[in-house]
Order: C-alpha cells, then structure tokens, then sequence
C-alpha cells in the first residue's frame, strides 16, 4: 500500500537528469517525470508494445524526413516534467536539430489499455498545460483512436489545464495530424 | 483523478543517504524519508521548538549521558526505506558509536504535534511500531496532553500494517515513567510549552 504524504518533495527536471546522469536509479527502472513526481511506468504488454509500433510506422509515413518521429524517448515538456510518451512528433530533420530533447512537440500518443484514467486526466492536462496541440490516445479497451487539441485552462482538471475539443475515431474512421493536415490516416492502421 | 492514483519511485534509506551525499538536495530542505517516500516536513512554529527543548531537557535529566544519548531532530536508520528525523530519540549509546551509521534502535521516540497531528498519529506512528520502536510519544500542543503509545503490534488496518496496542492520554498534573527508565517520573507539565 502507497501512503499519500500531504506534501512530497518535488523534483525539477534539471534535478532529474542530474539524477540519471549520476546514474541514482537502477538498471532498467522505467520512469517518468510528471510534475515533479517520479511515476512509475507499468510494464507493458504484446498489444501495447505492436500499438507503439504502428503508431511509429503510420506517423513516420505521415510526417516524413522533415519531422522526427520518436519512439519512448524523453521530452522536455515543462521545468517539472520529462514524461517519456509512447511516440512523439517534433519538427526538424534529426541530423540539424539542436535538442537532444525535443521541447516543441506537435503530437505526443500514448497507447493505453490498463493505464486509461492516466492517461487521459493527468497526462492529459499536463500536455494541454505545456500547450502540446495535439494528443492522441490509441485506446485499446475500446479498440478507438481519441483525439485531443485545443489546450484550454480548465480549472478542474488535474494541472488546469485541458483539451477542449475531444473526438473518439472508431477503425473505420481516418485522422490528419495537425501539423500534417493533408494526410489521412487510418484508425485501422493505429488499432493491432 | 488526484495524484494519489499514480505509482511513485520509491527510494531506499541507501539510495537516500547516497543522494545526501552527492548535494543532490538544496542546502535548507527539510526531509525525512519516510516509507520511501521523500516528505517535506513542515516549517515549525516557536511552541513546537520550546516543546523540543522542554523535552530534551527532561529526558536528558532521566537518561544519564554516560549510557545514553537523547538527540534532537537527527536521523534515524528506522528500517529500509525510512530514515525520518524525529524530534526527540532517546538511544543507548555514546555518540561515537553512531558515526559508522545512524542509531537504528531507539528506545524512545518523540514528535510535537500540532498541524501535524493526523500524520504523527497514524503515519509516523505506524511506521515506529512496524519498526519495533517500544515507546513513542506525541506532545499534542492542540489538547494539551502527552500521548503515549507501547506495545508495537501487528494491525492490517494500519498504514504500514502495524500499531500501538496501548495507548494512554497524559494530561498535565500526570507524570510519565518511560520504559526505559522505571524508576523515573516526568511531570508533563515540565514538558508543556
């Protein structure tokens, strides 16, 4: 059982990659910096892992090789924040950018199946806080594609922040990326 | 969803210590470790600090300092994951005997209690008794009465699946005789702010 302290200490995301370049955690621990917590990523399963991977094909095809498409990497979302989503879009070619760790991110996806209140409460509102413009959440309970744009203050959300448009795509459905408006992709091509 | 649905890095009272050590907190900050969990503890008020030293003060006239040590605020080795730094311990030893690593075993564990109330009762204070720690007390400023708690006892219902069997309210005009010092009486109000 977890307790809840009324207040943890909180860490920076300066303090953070102090922490891994110290090399405080262990082998293979899989963590995420989100708003100053250091949360623990659930292991993840067959489906969750092929989602990733059509997610990465679709979108390198949609983005093409102005765009660096990214698989579980870390983003420089915010001072507090270093989540690592299931695939993210920034804009530059890889070779000339200059962040290692992208802070501009046009499209951040996380595949959820066990992780879906998560994912979309308190990932959500801390995307729309750092103005990410769209997010998309491949939910493999409901075999849909949930798309996210439109960040807005929205106080009762986790970090008040939300998206305020949110759309649901069923397999038969198609979606054009923000940042790629005259490509089409299919939901089909998203669900394993 | 709040917060508390998410699943956080729990840290070891080694790893801790190591981040002590490599400066990775700023100078200031006030932590305990608490159930791998690093807690910012809270600023303390003066009745708080004037109930330490009351504290400190009657304990050190009970437990002599040839074989004992009574600390203020120091960390202690609770267990793997918690290295809290209570306000008082009293622990048998000499100071030098703890510059290998922090006393694991104190017989007498105190917190002053006013906001912190809830977290000292069920908390921390299940986190001493899943120690083992025989004795704790809390100074409880809001009502005025010194709790004392004994008897670490197994108890699913706890936090940390343990609590105090006894408990025992003491108000001023009472006195308490710690376990560890039977034929020692301390008046509470000598130890009220």
């Amino acid at each position: 059982m977890q307790t809840t302290y009324p207040r943890t200490r909180r860490w920076t995301r300066a303090e953070y990659d102090r922490l891994i370049e110290q090399g405080m955690f262990q082998p293979g621990e899989r963590l995420e910096l989100l708003a100053g917590n250091l949360v623990v990523r659930e292991p993840q399963g067959d489906p969750h892992a092929f989602a990733i991977e059509l997610a990465n094909e679709a979108l390198r095809t949609a983005f093409g090789p102005e765009w660096r498409v990214r698989v579980q990497l870390p983003i420089a979302l915010d001072d507090e924040s270093e989540p690592e989503p299931d695939v993210s879009v920034a804009p530059g070619r890889l070779r000339e950018s200059s962040e290692a760790k992208p802070s501009r991110l046009v499209l951040v996806v996380e595949v959820s199946q066990s992780s879906l209140a998560l994912d979309r409460e308190y990932k959500g509102s801390l995307y729309a806080r750092a103005r990410v413009p769209e997010y998309w959440i491949v939910n493999l309970v409901n075999r849909i594609l949930e798309v996210y744009r439109d960040p807005k203050l929205d106080a009762s959300a986790s970090y008040g922040w939300a998206y305020r448009s949110v759309q649901s795509l069923g397999a038969g459905a198609h979606v054009s990326p923000l940042a790629a408006p005259t490509v089409r992709v299919p939901v089909a091509d998203l669900l394993p | 969803m709040s917060e508390s649905a998410i699943r956080t890095r729990r840290w070891s009272r080694v790893e801790y210590d190591r981040l002590i050590e490599e400066g990775v907190f700023q100078p200031g900050e006030r932590l305990e470790l608490l159930a791998g969990q690093l807690v910012v503890r809270e600023p303390q008020g003066t009745p708080h600090a004037t109930g330490i030293r009351l504290l400190t003060r009657a304990l050190r006239e009970v437990f002599a300092e040839d074989r004992w040590i009574v600390d203020m605020q120091l960390p202690v080795a609770l267990d793997e994951e918690s290295e809290p730094e209570p306000d008082v311990t009293v622990t048998a030893g000499n100071p030098r005997d703890f510059l290998p690593s922090h006393p694991a075993r104190p017989v007498l564990v105190v917190e002053v209690a006013e906001a912190s109330l809830a977290l000292d009762r069920e908390e921390k204070g299940s986190l001493y008794a899943r120690a083992r720690v025989p004795e704790y007390w809390i100074l409880n400023l809001r009502d005025r009465v010194l709790e004392v708690y004994r008897e670490p006892h197994p108890d699913p219902s706890s936090p940390h699946g343990w609590a105090y069997r006894s408990r025992q309210n003491l108000a001023a005009g009472e006195h308490v005789t710690p376990s560890a010092a039977p034929t020692a009486r301390i008046a509470v109000t000598n130890l009220m702010p």
